[in-house]
């Protein structure tokens, strides 16, 4: 998988919070001044291999509890043994 | 961490159940939802160097649910820090000590973010997602 800042959220793509998540991001990769693609993974989404192999950075976005709230805790889980930056918000 | 039986209070409520075991993520005693929070940053931890030179940290909040107290202890060890606390001396920021880069927030950052002011937290993320 080719690194992305990957956000976990599973609200509409019109919702305030979601939103601000992706403008937020939008904001930070520009400032850094190198291109990321940033890109939404919904909960029901995320499987093994996305597991095994997301790299890059995670957002673990607002709104819980999620659709799969087991799969949030496997992203999260999966990023810390495999030292891939994350911020839970 | 040693809690086998550990609960996260918002999955019961949302499954219509009552938490059972250890709540470990739990109602707070005070919703936070649509508010702000002050944030006393802990000396040397990373996120108080991310946000060095400003003062006072304020942020915007949509949480109704936190850490619980009766084992916020579980924060300062294994691993983790306390980032940050707000003025009831309730944990609002950990981070890890083990990690490249690894941060979890009572607050949500992007709402206090701005082209001309991205925040830090963030933008030390892509930094570090760059270099993974």
């Amino acid at each position: 998988m080719n690194r992305q800042i990957s956000v976990i959220i599973d609200s509409p793509s019109d919702a305030t919070y979601h939103v601000a998540t992706i403008e937020a991001l939008e904001h930070a990769v520009e400032a850094v001044g190198l291109n990321l693609p940033i890109v939404v993974v919904r909960t029901p989404d995320v499987d093994q291999t996305f597991l095994d192999s997301f790299t890059g950075g995670v957002v673990i976005g607002p709104g819980s509890p999620y659709e799969v709230p087991g799969n949030a805790d496997d992203v999260i889980r999966s990023a810390r043994e495999r030292g891939v930056p994350l911020v839970g918000t | 961490m040693g809690i086998t039986d550990a609960a996260h209070d918002e999955y019961a409520h949302a499954a219509g159940q009552d938490p059972t075991g250890t709540s470990v993520v739990s109602l707070l005693a005070c919703s936070l939802a649509g508010t702000t929070v002050t944030l006393k940053l802990m000396d040397n931890t990373r996120l108080a160097g991310m946000h060095a030179g400003v003062e006072p940290v304020v942020e915007q909040t949509t949480c109704n649910y936190g850490l619980d107290p009766k084992v916020q202890q579980i924060a300062n060890g294994n691993g983790m820090a306390v980032s940050a606390i707000d003025d009831t001396g309730e944990v609002r920021a950990i981070e890890r000590t083990d990690h490249p880069y690894f941060f979890a927030t009572l607050y949500q950052p992007q709402l206090t973010t701005s082209a001309a002011s991205p925040h830090p937290l963030l933008t030390g993320l892509v930094a570090a997602a760059l270099a993974n």
